[in-house]
């Protein structure tokens, strides 16, 4: 209900680079009439360390640290595109247990990278306390990580042709851990959130993604399932072992934030079970090789290669070129997160200066990613 | 246990005998003497707002430290209980900014009358027997109406900051402090036409010889919590603060002490309303065994308590839900409710 | 209101000596500390509350700012030492923590957020981006260590440094704060 006769005068208001929500360093510079959005315009660049030039003056080995740091809540899912791509030019053979324990890292840090997602999105819509339970549950992810590979974050546990080090005790013990605490914390988590009036007011209905919008704009990953596709890459389209496990795909159909949070939520589930499963095939394969042959000093041959995952956020590829050198010719990143945000500037106009911070939140997208 | 239920009311009176006795030696009237007991009571109000406020900000850490799982601050003093008088320390040291295109003086003046507003409502709380510093024969009316200022500073600081943010809380506070009186004096309503009379003592008075108010009026024990969280500023309504969408709202340009008076000041709106809250309701302060002030301030800490579990555990509402919840669910709700209560109480008088 | 001391470091020359031969009638501050007597200045009382006070601005960069989150989270638990209440807005805060890269682009923003902290202020550098520019130092984009934008008094390295070591070096803050003649801080300091 307009009233025309009243004068209201437009003004900008600038959200960033410095954010209370922690996704990083995002800018929108947003017009506002009164509390609604008229037009938004996300800047992004604030993060951009030169990451894919870097590379071209390391060797490979050098640059796979680098790669942690993209989507750096979940360090070890970015080393895997990058290791998949070199393996295909260098025509590797990649030993079952190392395929396994890739599978099983990648799995664990998911968790750890959804639990972030969720508890900041949370957090960002009042609840502070609501975050502190997911990070409860991703330090016992980090625990298995730390007893793994000995970092808590930015691993850089995959290497080419296998893994870095062998999974041992601790972790067994630390995962046993994760296992026994993460479902009594869903169900809590479940009976905190879901039925809050004030959560369910402040997200359903809005930030609403078409299907035909979301396949248009190429968001992947959660955000792409919120919306009724179903394209899961570890299921359609599979790398590593992924085709030996079966596991759901959830979808919803409202693409709201709503569905967004909910998809994540059930997607918490499926990564549990897949874990699980994983760590039981793993245990068949003890005292397996977790290295393949890969000569010390790498000179991948001439060539073009382009791997894609799917990690936390959304499909993430990496095309390597080489020219038969120690150093890669060039490395590119295809980033989930840079390709989820440019839904924004047609997706936030119409909605009050709160729902900003919920769209934000819903997408869970990671700075490191948008500007590499 | 007589002796420590009118400690404080024995003290005053001390205090009035020394002015007496003082004024004849001097020669001058004694009717002066009342005059110098406001000055008394007016620095037993001071100390009650600012061993509140510095009692409640360690208080409101701990408690969010036990919901979330942690201890909180615990180390300065005996499980840190202290550490308010290090926070004290340093905010006095900090340098005074204020922004360049800002009003110099109303940016001043909104952070010291911060504190006015709840210190004009303390002065009519009745605090145990025989004290109240000002008996006043319409004490909820009186509250009411001193409560409701105490937005304005709020605006005045978002208003003269020279800041987007800010003027987006500022308006925010006018919003929700309107908006938000309405279902307030509808609860205050109710109470007051089952027990009759507008002085605060004597409600308190009508509950010792009846029952508390909260079993007559549940509904507007609810909705009263509600519109005092509306009102103080405090999450879910802690859009004016706004934090993740907007820096610290209204609040964005004040640093150092000023930003220490309106820190402050939020913990003794809070403290008013829940006085306010267990005088209409939960029976003043009365009960057995302990002396009346500590069972007023057991009571007051048991609502604060719940005042800064409800904070971090909700999250924050929208602005027009805001609007829409007080105006199409609350007042419709109070309304109904004065209704009921209304014809109750003419069936039964 | 505010109360003007010069809060700098390094600042006055030592300690005085101890005088084995005092024949003073007059006794040091030790000394009458050891009687149980507290002397102080309010220099030394505000570097006291201040230490207990330290408020840290929101001001996650990249990796490191997770780690930082999760030294604020229930596992290692920041606000035990009372430092947990980030503030959004520059004016309030005390400790700027540059946890993650400093960017050309994001240089100007920092050193704007800087200059908007009321003085005492600090800097605690996090994570090797911050002191020297990390693994990303001859990037074209990168500013080599956020000494070279703002002067940082406590260096915590690490990539990402655990949270551990951000808590460590936050109370390394604190004994610089108060013990400011000394030049470099010793590791057991209460």
């Amino acid at each position: 209900m307009q009233n025309l006769n009243v004068n209201s005068e437009r003004y900008t208001l600038n959200m960033g680079p410095q954010h209370p929500s922690t996704h990083g360093v995002l800018r929108i510079v947003a017009d506002f009439d009164g509390e609604t959005c008229v037009s938004a315009d996300p800047q992004i660049g604030y993060l951009h360390r030169g990451m894919e030039k870097l590379l071209e003056s390391r060797t490979y080995v050098q640059g796979m640290p680098y790669t942690d740091r993209l989507d750096y809540l979940a360090g070890v899912n970015n080393n895997l595109p990058y290791a998949l791509a070199v393996e295909k030019l260098l025509g590797v053979e990649i030993p079952e247990r190392a395929s396994l324990l890739r599978m099983l890292s990648c799995e664990i840090m998911r968790l750890a990278s959804y639990m972030v997602g969720i508890g900041i999105y949370i957090m960002d819509l009042g609840a502070v306390s609501a975050v502190f339970y997911p990070y409860q549950q991703r330090e016992y992810a980090l625990e298995v990580m730390s007893a793994l590979c000995g970092a808590r974050m930015t691993q850089g546990y995959i290497r080419f042709g296998g893994v870095q080090a062998d999974w041992n005790e601790q972790c067994d013990a630390a995962l046993q851990k994760l296992l026994d605490e993460f479902p009594p914390f869903l169900e809590m988590y479940h009976k905190l959130v879901d039925e809050n009036e004030i959560f369910l007011h402040r997200t359903k209905g809005v930030g609403v993604v078409t299907a035909e919008q979301a396949k248009a704009y190429g968001l992947t990953g959660a955000n792409l399932r919120a919306s009724g596709v179903s394209y899961d890459l570890r299921r359609d389209a599979p790398y590593c072992l992924y085709d030996r496990f079966k596991f759901k795909v959830p979808v919803q159909q409202a693409g709201d934030c709503h569905a967004r949070y909910v998809q994540r939520m059930e997607e918490c589930e499926v990564i549990y079970q897949l874990i699980k499963d994983i760590y039981a095939a793993l245990k068949e394969t003890e005292g397996g090789e977790i290295m393949g042959k890969v000569p010390k000093v790498l000179r991948v041959p001439a060539g073009e290669a382009y791997a894609q995952t799917e990690n936390p956020k959304g499909i993430m590829g990496c095309m390597v070129a080489s020219d038969g050198k120690t150093n890669p010719l060039r490395v590119h990143f295809r980033r989930p997160s840079f390709d989820n945000i440019a839904i924004y500037s047609e997706l936030m106009p119409g909605h009050k200066m709160a729902d900003l911070v919920t769209i934000i939140a819903s997408f869970d997208i990671v700075l490191g990613e948008i500007d590499a | 246990m007589e002796f420590v239920n009118n400690i404080f009311v024995n003290i005053a009176d001390l205090c009035r005998a020394l002015f007496v006795w003082l004024l004849n030696l001097l020669g001058l009237p004694v009717g002066l003497a009342e005059v110098a007991m406001v000055a008394v009571y007016w620095l037993g109000i001071v100390i009650v707002c600012v061993f509140c406020a510095l009692f409640y900000v360690i208080w409101e850490r701990k408690l969010a430290g036990y919901i979330q799982r942690r201890p909180g601050p615990n180390r300065l003093g005996p499980n840190g209980w202290f550490h308010t008088v290090g926070d004290a320390i340093k905010l006095v040291m900090k340098e005074d900014i204020v922004p360049d295109g800002a009003d110099k003086n109303v940016h001043l003046l909104a952070a010291l009358l911060a504190f006015v507003p709840p210190m004009l409502a303390l002065a009519a709380m009745p605090f145990g027997e025989g004290m109240t510093a000002l008996d006043l024969e319409l004490g909820v009316v009186y509250i009411m109406a001193v409560t409701t200022l105490a937005s304005l500073p709020v605006l005045c600081a978002g208003y003269a900051s020279n800041n987007k943010f800010a003027m987006m809380g500022a308006m925010r506070v006018v919003n929700q402090a309107i908006s938000y009186e309405v279902p307030q004096a509808l609860c205050i309503l109710s109470v007051i036409m089952v027990a009759g009379t507008f002085n605060l003592n004597q409600i308190i008075d009508w509950q010792t010889g009846n029952i508390w108010l909260v079993c007559l009026q549940p509904v507007a024990f609810v909705v009263y919590l509600i519109t005092a969280l509306a009102e103080c500023n405090r999450a879910p309504f802690d859009l004016p603060e706004g934090e993740s969408e907007l820096t610290a709202g209204v609040f964005t340009e004040y640093s150092g002490m000023r930003y220490a008076l309106f820190y402050l000041a939020e913990y003794c709106n809070m403290f008013v309303a829940a006085g306010l809250a267990t005088t209409l309701f939960l029976g003043g302060f009365t009960g057995p065994f302990l002396p009346g002030w500590v069972w007023f301030l057991l009571k007051t800490f048991v609502i604060m308590s719940f005042f800064i579990w409800v904070r971090w555990s909700f999250p924050r509402i929208r602005a027009d839900h805001v609007l829409t919840f007080c105006w199409k669910v609350l007042v419709p709700l109070m309304l109904a409710n004065v209704l009921v209560t209304g014809v109750v109480v003419y069936l039964l008088a | 209101m505010a109360l003007k001391t010069n809060v700098r470091f390094p600042q006055r020359g030592g300690m005085p000596e101890g005088d084995p031969n005092n024949s003073h009638d007059l006794l040091t501050q030790e000394e009458l500390e050891k009687r149980g007597i507290l002397l102080t200045s309010l220099d030394k009382l505000f570097r006291w509350g201040t230490g207990w006070s330290l408020w840290p601005l929101q001001f996650g960069l990249a990796c490191c700012a997770i780690e930082m989150i999760c030294t604020t989270q229930s596992r290692f638990d920041m606000s035990r030492f009372g430092y947990e209440v980030f503030r959004n807005s520059p004016r309030q805060a005390d400790v700027m923590i540059v946890a993650g890269t400093i960017t050309e682009k994001m240089r100007p923003a920092v050193e704007l957020l800087y200059h908007q902290m009321p003085e005492p202020k600090w800097v605690i550098a996090m994570g090797s981006c911050a002191i020297s520019g990390g693994p990303f130092v001859d990037s074209y984009s990168v500013v080599a260590g956020a000494d070279k934008v703002v002067p940082v008094d406590v260096y915590v390295p690490g990539c990402p440094p655990r949270p551990e070591a951000l808590i460590d070096g936050m109370l390394q803050l604190k004994a610089k704060l108060l013990h400011p003649e000394r030049q470099q801080v010793v590791r057991d300091v209460k």
